[in-house]
């Protein structure tokens, strides 16, 4: 059964209101890490907050872990955790007393906070200090400890690196993946796309409330163009006609162009070729994104 | 309800609420000391004319005797204004105030329908009116004990005219929670809570003190607290009745609007 699974999800708000999420059909494996990518006002949050309850949708339905987003709110609520985008908290507590006000609104003990908060260097002292001398990052830290500290079996998480710095990073996506490991599934949305390309199985990518890309970030990678730029003695290779290779050009002894799919015929072609230096970018998340974003520019209405 | 967001909010305002009720237990004890100090001129004055009827029964009290100088103690701005630190300010911002904050989306993460939300903070809200009220209500009873007029003063009465004046309070407190969730800011939340309370004191006042106005006070809900009745008991049953029916319908309006909206990203 999937963990998520939305079918014709739209939200409108306001009668004459631009829709802010159109048909989204989506599927959510249990234990995989999705990545929901798209710039600001793409219908990230919004889906987010259909998802938990926080909004009503216009058509359309939605189940997560099994239960319907409208009638199994609470209960969808019960087995997730959630780090809202920008999150706020009480700043007079501490933050074990916030975190512990927090584990007693969900009624599941925190099992998995002292690991968490040792792992993203929050020490005792630290919770012991209020909140509200809290640095940015300390405050993410807190959230996605608090999100995550009774080990729920799904975990939504909007933009869950801002303000870390790179070795909180590093340690956070380590926590990720030890969750996938344990076999919980996590949800969570982005525009840092190297840490999507880095941690996630699959990625939807929305744009203007409409879903313009649903795979896997190996199969999303392996039909992205990289660049190729290739020095030779001699003459240079035809590879004008030759399958996935496009935009070539030579000037004296340097050949670029653009490579997409399985580089075996372009090795093959360059084979009688007396190369000096061969440079193969690797594909890469962000030009998958914007030329997704560039190809469906016109093909979806403003 | 949510025990542990309950105790969140108590823990909150736990400061709040002794400096409230301290402050609430002075005043309600000054104005019966100042009738056993001034009442006899007070009423000397008024017998002589000189001062019109109406301004020395503002509200319903009165400073010359024990039942009048409390119900203008419960009745008066300073009162009025420190029970409407948790009746209107705790509660206005019990919803909207977290929802600006952004403090309401990390609690709605918890497996907590807005209901028992919006339950949770009307009790934290009963709770507190019900003790501003005690200590008013106390303040009298020590304002009475020190001048030595315990038997005057009708105190198995006391607790009716808490009751009634919780009903009040308790009905402006329903109010400012609907407008709490109806709003995404405290502003508009607030203000418009405000705007009833003032409105509200505005028409018992000038009915109370111009004759031809006196239409007015049946719009006020501060008419609905009737001290001096209460304290020689004669409670009006129909006072309680419209107090009680106005927080009923604050309440269903609470409990339809708030499950219904749609609470977006905070901007």
């Amino acid at each position: 059964m999937p963990v998520i699974e939305t079918r014709g999800l739209t939200k409108r708000y306001g009668r004459d209101a631009e829709p802010a999420l159109t048909d989204l059909d989506l599927v959510v494996e249990p234990g995989e890490i999705f990545g929901f990518l798209g710039p600001n006002g793409a219908g990230k949050s919004t889906t987010i907050r259909l998802l938990l309850g926080f909004l009503h949708p216009t058509s359309g339905s939605a189940t997560v872990l099994g239960q319907d987003i409208g009638s199994g709110s609470v209960e969808i609520r019960r087995r997730t955790g959630y780090l809202p985008g920008g999150i706020a908290f009480w700043d007079g507590l501490t933050g074990e007393r916030l975190l512990d006000e927090l584990a007693a609104m969900s009624g599941r003990p925190p099992i998995r906070r002292a690991d968490l908060a040792d792992r993203l260097e929050m020490p005792a002292a630290t919770l012991r200090r209020t909140v509200r001398d809290y640095s940015r990052g300390m405050r993410q830290k807190l959230g996605i400890i608090q999100a995550l500290q009774h080990d729920p079996e799904l975990a939504i998480l909007d933009e869950p690196s801002e303000g870390l710095d790179p070795l909180m990073q590093r340690a956070f996506y380590e926590i990720l993946e030890e969750l996938r490991a344990a076999g919980r599934t996590i949800f969570f949305s982005s525009h840092v796309l190297s840490e999507v390309e880095r941690i996630c199985d699959r990625v939807a990518i929305v744009r203007h409330g409409r879903l313009v890309a649903l795979e896997d970030i190996a199969s999303l990678l392996a039909r992205r163009k990289r660049n190729v730029e290739l020095r030779f003695d001699g003459a240079p290779p035809v590879l004008e006609r030759l399958l996935g290779v496009s935009e070539v050009r030579v000037s004296g002894d340097r050949l670029t162009c653009r490579l997409e799919g399985d580089v075996a015929p372009f090795l093959r072609a360059i084979a009688d070729t007396h190369v000096r230096d061969l440079t193969i970018e690797p594909a890469r998340l962000e030009d998958a994104f914007l030329e997704y974003y560039a190809d469906d520019l016109d093909a979806v209405p403003a | 309800m949510n025990l542990a967001y309950l105790a969140h909010l108590l823990r909150a305002n736990r400061a709040r609420i002794v400096v409230v009720a301290v402050a609430l237990i002075i005043w309600g004890s000054l104005l019966p000391i100042v009738y056993d100090a001034f009442g006899e001129q007070f009423k000397d004055l008024f017998d002589s004319g000189l001062i019109p009827r109406q301004m020395m029964q503002f509200g319903g009290g009165d400073i010359f005797s024990l039942t009048g100088s409390v119900a203008l103690g419960f009745i008066h701005p300073f009162a009025v204004a420190l029970n409407l630190v948790f009746a209107v300010g705790f509660a206005g911002a019990a919803i909207a105030g977290e929802r600006q904050r952004g403090t309401l989306e990390v609690m709605l993460a918890r497996p907590i329908s807005r209901r028992r939300v919006y339950a949770t903070a009307a009790i934290a809200a009963s709770l507190f009116v019900a003790t501003t009220v005690a200590a008013l209500t106390l303040g009298a009873l020590v304002g009475a004990a020190i001048t030595g007029r315990v038997d005057e003063l009708g105190a198995g009465n006391l607790p009716v005219l808490w009751l009634n004046a919780v009903l009040l309070y308790g009905a402006f407190a329903a109010v400012a929670l609907a407008a709490s969730v109806s709003f995404d800011r405290l502003t508009p939340a607030l203000g418009l809570t405000l705007a009833f309370v003032l409105v509200s004191y505005f028409f018992d006042a000038l009915g109370s003190l111009w004759p031809d106005a006196q239409f007015l006070q049946d719009y006020s809900l501060f008419h609905y607290l009737d001290a001096r009745a209460d304290l020689t008991g004669l409670p009006v049953a129909r006072d309680f009745g419209i107090l009680a029916a106005v927080i009923v319908v604050a309440i269903a309006y609470a409990l339809i609007v708030f499950p219904r909206r749609d609470l977006a990203a905070p901007s």
